[in-house]
């Protein structure tokens, strides 16, 4: 059930097999979710944190007027809420996407394992450290790179984070979001997106169509993305 | 809530909407037709460019039209100086 996120681990660093156990123990158990439901609600007392085994989650914020916006999305291996074991209440709400299988981790078994294991608690920490990090590149994004490279760069993400769980490949991949999704990832609309889809796929980047992404060049998608995928920290060394 | 669909017609051809929107009314399907053009315009001046011809055509499910909101109609465009 958790195969993705030891695989999103074991490419930073490695995992002896006493630490796979541990984190094995972490969760008391698993549930299935429907799309578009609020998972953790901003502001409300946690105990639990969420690791995301199948489907795809969203971090969000909004508006009075209902205007929302996605700060990252989460793919399967992802423990979408970990930080909310140390702030306690999260400054967002957390949603499904798609149809999602959820593990849930009590906070009292994340407290156990991290005094257990400091080399666990500093993986834990990397890992919260690069969704910061992914947080700073989609303020870039949405202040700075044009409609067209925005969408590039939300692509080459996805790919290289879908790639380290086994679900992308160099051709593409499966993405079950509509575009009032993606809008909202990128401060744009659906129409907005739509066209930007389209010049992207007369350009021979990319193709988003039938809930597939089909890389047709990735190397130009890169460029005009100015994607540089250091940011994920993907080199396994010792933390 | 019916199914709207937003077909984009401006100076690139036709960007048909092969998804749509569920809203509650025509109304809320106008307002976000405002929203699209206004989104694609503003990143238009970005650029230095601006083009008001366009225009959304909103269909229903059918893609039978209903209405066109005119990128004109999008923007109040004041000019005072000579």
């Amino acid at each position: 059930m958790i195969e993705a996120y030891l695989r999103k681990l074991r490419a930073r660093d490695s995992v002896s097999a006493g630490e796979e156990e541990a984190i094995r123990s972490l969760f008391s158990e698993e549930r299935d979710v429907p799309s578009d439901k609020t998972v953790i609600r901003a502001g409300e007392r946690l105990n639990i944190s969420l690791l995301l085994v199948e489907g795809l989650l969203c971090r969000y914020k909004d508006l009075r007027d209902g205007s929302r916006q996605i700060s990252e999305l989460h793919v399967p291996g992802d423990f979408a809420d970990l930080h909310g074991f140390t702030l306690k209440r999260l400054d967002h709400s957390v949603m499904t996407l798609t149809r999602c299988r959820i593990a849930v981790a009590p906070h009292d078994r994340i407290q156990a394992v991290t005094t257990e294991h400091p080399h666990l608690a500093r993986l834990f920490w990397l890992t919260t450290n690069i969704d910061a990090a992914i947080h700073r590149e989609w303020v870039l994004s949405l202040g700075r790179r044009s409609a067209i490279s925005r969408m590039a760069h939300l692509f080459c993400e996805l790919r290289e984070r879908l790639a380290v769980v086994g679900l992308a490949d160099e051709s593409g991949f499966a993405l079950a979001l509509t575009q009032t999704d993606l809008a909202e990832c990128m401060g744009l609309t659906a129409v907005h997106v739509n066209r930007t889809l389209r010049e992207l796929r007369e350009r021979g980047l990319v193709e988003f169509r039938s809930r597939r992404v089909t890389i047709l060049d990735l190397a130009g998608l890169r460029r005009i993305a100015e994607f540089d995928p250091g940011y994920l920290n993907l080199e396994p060394e010792p933390r | 809530m019916p199914l709207y669909l937003f077909d984009l017609v401006n100076g690139n051809g036709l960007t048909a909407d092969t998804e749509g929107r569920d809203l509650p009314d025509d109304a809320a399907a106008r307002d976000e037709a405002l929203k699209d053009i206004r989104s694609i315009l503003s990143e238009e001046v970005l650029r230095g460019h601006l083009d008001l011809d366009g225009r959304i055509e909103v269909r229903d499910r059918a893609r039978a039209l209903l209405f066109t909101v005119a990128f004109a109609d999008a923007v109040l465009i004041e000019r005072q100086s000579a």
